[in-house]
């Protein structure tokens, strides 16, 4: 769709990468839309409840949450105020493309990286989240995420990149998140 | 000061909003000094917030009603209930928009899903091009004050953030939009019925027969809204659980008993879904960083300081209130605004002596009109799009209805009992 063309092999990889983000992406939810009723359950007719199930969910709207912005990623579709790339065409709109993507690139590394230390002290101090589960293991998410997102910008500047070097012509734009075809 | 230019200009070059709130957290961090991965731990924060729960889950919902045919069913069963009156068409669209917008959080799905089956039946029934086009535009984003839309539960979200006291309850929120909404409701409909009055042709007998077959046609959903607002209002759910239950509840109906989405679809629904809850969810994280760092840095005193040498009563101070959001709203998307601007205006309205929950209706009574503003208000967007127009006919059809739309935001914003009124204490 509004992915980045890639051919062969390395197109076959990348629909296979969507094809687990989206089952993983499913699977969270799904479990989150089966967990969330079935504590209510437990609450109205045993007046009890899951101890683990609460954090649980919690966790699982991060991790979900995470997801969604990774998928997100896939064809630029973050909310952003797109004013100026409505009016640019051609090479200029490429130029401005790549100023873009690296800088978002570049701020997903470092919060990546950052986010990567807060794992590891974490790690460290070896604090439990819910039953033997070390809150370490769910807070990857973020690391992994952010590395993902900037790894989806790279490769946009890449191709923006091949645009103003004039290897490639220009593609369409993609479109935003919330904005249904 | 340099490095918030740049980002402003990020920002307007286009670059996404999480991306440039991150790096104002970064930078403003790392100014003071303090190790980076505080933004990280912000973040993290996410997942120590159970109304979150509510988002992903309603909106899951919503979407799921948008793919199954519950879209046909409810224009059906408006027009059944209300199309006998003159003009009835339109307060149809206006009401069942509201109801749609209100359980898919204002995101644009409303003209896709409800504009496709609206718009050709009013053109049908003879009302002018124009008039449509902007009713159904306009439409598309009515109904973000009603429970449980989302940009509510946002405003709750953020503003809970700010240790208030006392707190900011996501209950009240939805008591305090809805006769707001229903004004906003009610205005529309009385210009729609006056302006289209003798011109169209569709007045007919209430039918007795159809309004009983469109309401058995939707016996599944009608239970929706009773649940979701009855068990909210009454405290038998608490939000996150009525979104729990209304996630499964459509699934179930839509998925397992009506058959309208088939089981191969449903990874794409949570796909689509999850994309507008991520893109909210990760500007959510990163301004809970950087809403951190401007509270530690005292920017919203300061800034009401400054404003208070200047502006001393409130109602210039409301004034300015409106035309700072209105250009915010042509501006931002409505949940990027809520997040960033949100943390540093409430407690200056709050020392103007403003309610913190009348400030949420007036923030997205605000917000609402940037939906069918230009530059970049998604809904002319959508609609230029789905209508095959261009924005500029879109935007001039959808004046009248902006108009309109404004005097009710005036009416919202200095009449704060019309708020509060349904709100306990």
């Amino acid at each position: 769709m509004n992915d980045v063309p890639a051919e062969g092999a390395l197109a076959r990889a990348q629909r296979v990468l969507h094809r687990i983000e989206d089952g993983v992406l499913a699977l969270l939810l799904g479990a989150m839309v089966v967990l969330a009723p079935f504590q209510i359950g437990l609450r109205l007719f045993f007046d009890e409840g899951l101890t683990w199930a609460d954090p649980l969910l919690r966790v699982l709207v991060l991790w979900v949450g995470m997801f969604g912005a990774i998928s997100a990623s896939r064809g630029d579709r973050h909310i952003n105020v797109d004013v100026l790339s409505r009016i640019l065409r051609g090479r200029a709109r490429a130029m401005l493309g790549l100023a873009v993507h690296v800088f978002t690139t570049t701020v997903c590394l470092i919060v990546a990286w950052h986010s990567w230390t807060f794992v590891q002290t974490e790690r460290e101090y070896g604090s439990v989240a819910f039953l033997d589960v070390p809150s370490w293991t769910l807070q990857l998410i973020l690391p992994f995420a952010f590395s993902m997102i900037a790894i989806r910008y790279a490769l946009y500047a890449a191709a923006e990149g091949s645009v103003v070097l004039g290897l490639r012509q220009p593609g369409t734009r993609s479109q935003p998140a919330g904005d249904p075809r | 000061m340099m490095g918030s230019l740049l980002l402003l200009l990020a920002a307007l070059l286009g670059a996404p909003l999480f991306a440039v709130i991150a790096a104002s957290a970064l930078l403003g961090f790392s100014r003071e000094e303090v190790d980076l991965s505080v933004v990280a731990i912000e973040i993290y924060r996410l997942a120590e917030m159970p109304v979150l729960l509510a988002i992903p889950l309603f909106t899951f919902a919503g979407y799921l009603l948008g793919e199954s045919q519950a879209p046909r069913r409810l224009v059906r069963l408006t027009n059944a209930l209300l199309g006998w009156m003159s003009g009835g068409l339109a307060i149809v669209a206006l009401v069942a928009c509201a109801l749609f917008t209100a359980f898919t959080g204002a995101s644009g799905v409303t003209i896709v899903a409800l504009g496709a089956l609206l718009y050709p039946a009013l053109r049908e029934a003879n009302y002018p091009e124009r008039f449509s086009l902007g009713l159904i535009t306009t439409s598309g984003s009515l109904g973000l004050l009603f429970a449980p839309a989302l940009p509510l539960i946002l405003y709750g979200v953020v503003a809970q953030q700010m240790n208030l006291d006392p707190p900011v309850k996501i209950d009240d929120l939805f008591a305090a939009g809805l006769l707001p909404g229903l004004l906003m409701m009610v205005a529309l409909s009385l210009y729609s019925v006056w302006h289209v009055r003798g011109q169209v042709r569709e007045k007919r007998a209430f039918d007795y027969r159809e309004a009983c077959a469109a309401v058995r046609d939707s016996a599944w959903e009608i239970p929706l809204p009773l649940v979701v607002l009855g068990g909210i209002y009454s405290g038998f759910f608490a939000l996150s659980e009525a979104a729990a239950v209304t996630a499964l509840y459509v699934l179930i109906v839509e998925v397992a008993i009506r058959r309208e989405i088939p089981l191969g679809k449903l990874p794409e629904v949570m796909r689509e879904s999850m994309v507008l809850v991520g893109a909210i969810m990760i500007i959510l994280g990163v301004s809970l960083a950087s809403t951190n760092y401007f509270i530690d840095t005292e920017v919203p005193t300061r800034l009401f300081e400054i404003i208070r040498e200047r502006v001393d009563s409130k109602f210039t101070f409301l004034i300015l209130l409106n035309i700072f959001l209105l250009i915010l709203g042509m501006m931002l998307d409505i949940f990027s605004a809520l997040v960033l601007v949100v943390p540093i205006i409430l407690p200056i309205a709050i020392g103007y002596g403003i309610h913190p929950v009348h400030l949420g209706i007036i923030f997205l009574a605000n917000m609402q009109i940037g939906y069918i503003t230009p530059p970049v208000g998604m809904n002319l967007f959508i609609a230029s799009y789905r209508f095959e127009r261009s924005v500029l006919d879109v935007f001039r059809a959808t004046l009248p209805f902006l108009v309109i739309l404004l005097a009710t935001v005036l009416v919202i914003t200095y009449w704060p009992g019309l708020s509060l009124y349904l709100v306990a204490d």
